[in-house]
């Protein structure tokens, strides 16, 4: 038994607080200061983004390999699967709903390209960080690349898909037109929305995991709320057509359907006013996930 | 600010865990507390509590204790992953950690593209990686492996892919938890000089082991930590004494404390014989 206790550094208690207590603090100031932290917060949200370029270019690879690995046909899935989907709903709303839509097939694509790309995207960016449990625990990095490097595959992804609607005007060449280069525009404004909500989703999801079962129900439901196997004039007048009008994805949806289907161009307040908001949005996804971020390594 | 004479400052550090989360929460669970505003005093665990330690460039501390006194955690809030929920924890310099090696991997990209995924999540620059790589890929050792999917490796290539690239920046401060015994033997020799050779570059180091020889080989200070608190502060070879002797004591008590040896079981109790099932009735007989 050693005779005494050999303290090299004595050990430091209490660590004095360094800012004042809350109710010193004159009022104004204190929100100010908040609001400010806020800021700050979602600046960071973007410098992390910005300086992790090349890692985001790493993980996007990484998904887009992993989605169809050990398969015969490998990458032509990017093709087949619209193009089952495509034929899915042809036969449900031609023949089975008895509707008389002229090319049904170019229609319905318009609409389900783009719409299984978002439902993908959030269900990837939702499960990127939950998924990621391991890595979390072994190395401290930006966290908030996950949920942006799934939205992004999804993009590329849809994308390669664009490819599939292109061999579908070898059918219909009377509905090609030059608003179809609107498509990326439309697609930006998308992308900003897809991943504002993948970034909050993966952070709750991260706390409650029923977050992503819920999302996979509510992203059906919300799928036959948006105009894709219908057109939105078709319920004009109707109760339901408040929902829609509330619906960002009747914007984005008709917007594409009027450029690769209608020959006219999209609807550029809507997508705008769209825009915005999912830009406010974005930035309070990032605050949430700058907010948790710091606790998902206790809890994967 | 002054440059830190340390080069780990650990003050009044505490990390606390909140068992409701870490139970895998669910909505239901949190909203049937939040509507009936139950206390959710007491739900809270403290992994560490009041730490305080200060390494000074070119020291080597060793941290001792038995299975869930904190050690992997303290290591964890040094390497930043875990934030202080109380006091704090200053770094000055690089800091690289071998934790649990090679359990990022991802399964379906090769080797190689792991190596720049993984290089990219340490925030190692691109070109950095470009010049490391060849290096990484030549003492990890697994030949054309390297281009097949990681899925298809044994756990002792993970472990040495794992520990080449956790080792191919040399760090200021460096943080080791068990990782002395990775591989074969031939593997383990390599792993070992290169581990000396880090310890002798880096201004600070951290280990954490339960091998106390290696803590009176490796280190020059060392504590002892029980229940998230240091409980021993001192040279390697005073508190590995130390810890021995509590260990023994720990086992004398016990011992002592230990009650009557345990009645025999029971027998067991007697099957009871099979039950026959019917035959499973068909919904539609076919007419005969």
């Amino acid at each position: 038994m050693l005779p005494f206790r050999l303290p090299m550094i004595p050990p430091v208690r209490a660590v004095p607080d360094a800012r004042p207590a809350a109710a010193d603090r004159p009022l104004g100031f204190r929100e100010l200061f908040r609001r400010l932290d806020s800021v700050r917060l979602v600046t960071r949200g973007f410098v992390d983004l910005r300086t992790r370029g090349r890692l985001l270019q790493h993980l996007v690879g990484t998904d887009l390999k992993r989605t169809h690995a050990d398969t015969v046909v490998g990458q032509l899935w990017w093709l087949i699967d619209p193009f089952f989907s495509m034929a899915i709903y042809s036969i449900l709303v031609t023949v089975v709903f008895q509707r008389s839509i002229a090319d049904a097939p170019l229609f319905l694509f318009a609409a389900i390209l783009p719409w299984q790309w978002f439902q993908t995207s959030l269900q990837d960016a939702t499960t990127s960080v939950t998924g990621r449990g391991n890595l979390i625990r072994q190395i401290q990095f930006p966290k908030l690349v996950l949920p942006a490097a799934s939205t992004v595959a999804g993009t590329l992804t849809f994308f390669f898909g664009l490819l599939s609607l292109a061999l579908l005007y070898l059918l219909y060449p009377g509905r090609l037109s030059l608003w179809l280069l609107t498509i990326p525009v439309i697609a930006a404004v998308q992308f900003v929305f897809t991943l504002a909500l993948g970034i909050l989703f993966s952070a709750l999801n991260t706390f409650y995991r029923d977050v992503q079962n819920l999302l996979r129900h509510a992203t059906r439901i919300w799928f036959y709320m948006s105009p894709a196997i219908y057109a939105a004039s078709d319920l004009k007048g109707s109760a339901f057509s408040y929902v829609l009008a509330l619906n960002p994805f009747t914007y984005i949806l008709t917007s594409y359907r009027n450029v690769a289907y209608y020959n006219r161009p999209p609807d550029f307040v809507a997508l705008a006013v769209v825009l915005a908001l999912s830009l406010v949005l974005l930035a309070f996804s990032i605050w949430v996930f700058k907010r948790l971020e710091t606790g998902f390594a206790k809890i994967l | 600010m002054p440059p830190s004479p340390y080069a780990v400052d650990v003050r009044d550090l505490g990390i606390r865990y909140n068992l409701n989360l870490t139970r895998r929460t669910t909505l239901k669970g949190s909203l049937a507390e939040w509507v009936g505003r139950k206390q959710q005093v007491g739900r809270h665990f403290w992994a560490l509590r009041h730490v305080n330690f200060r390494i000074e460039h070119g020291e080597s501390l060793g941290i001792l204790g038995p299975n869930g006194a904190g050690k992997s955690t303290l290591l964890l809030a040094l390497a930043g992953i875990l934030a202080p929920d109380e006091g704090s924890v200053t770094m000055s310099g690089r800091v690289s950690s071998l934790l649990t090696l090679g359990a990022g991997f991802e399964m379906e990209i090769s080797g190689r593209e792991n190596i720049f995924l993984i290089g990219g999540f340490m925030g190692i620059r691109h070109r950095v990686m470009l010049e490391l790589s060849p290096s990484i890929i030549e003492f990890a050792g697994i030949g054309a492996f390297i281009d097949a999917p990681v899925r298809t490796y044994s756990s002792g290539m993970r472990a040495r892919l794992g520990f080449a690239i956790a080792t191919a920046i040399a760090p200021d401060i460096l943080l080791l938890d068990e990782v002395l015994g990775t591989g074969d033997e031939e593997f383990r020799g390599r792993s070992q000089q290169r581990i000396r050779e880090m310890v002798a570059r880096a201004k600070a180091i951290v280990l954490v082991t339960h091998d106390l020889s290696t803590v009176t080989e490796f280190c020059n200070r060392a504590i002892l930590m029980e229940l998230g608190q240091v409980l021993f502060e001192g040279s390697p070879q005073d508190t590995v004494e130390f810890y021995r002797e509590r260990v023994q004591e720990r086992k004398r008590r016990l011992a002592e404390a230990a009650p009557e040896p345990l009645a025999p079981a029971p027998p067991p109790a007697v099957l009871s014989p099979p039950t026959v099932l019917p035959p499973p009735a068909l919904l539609d007989q076919p007419a005969s």
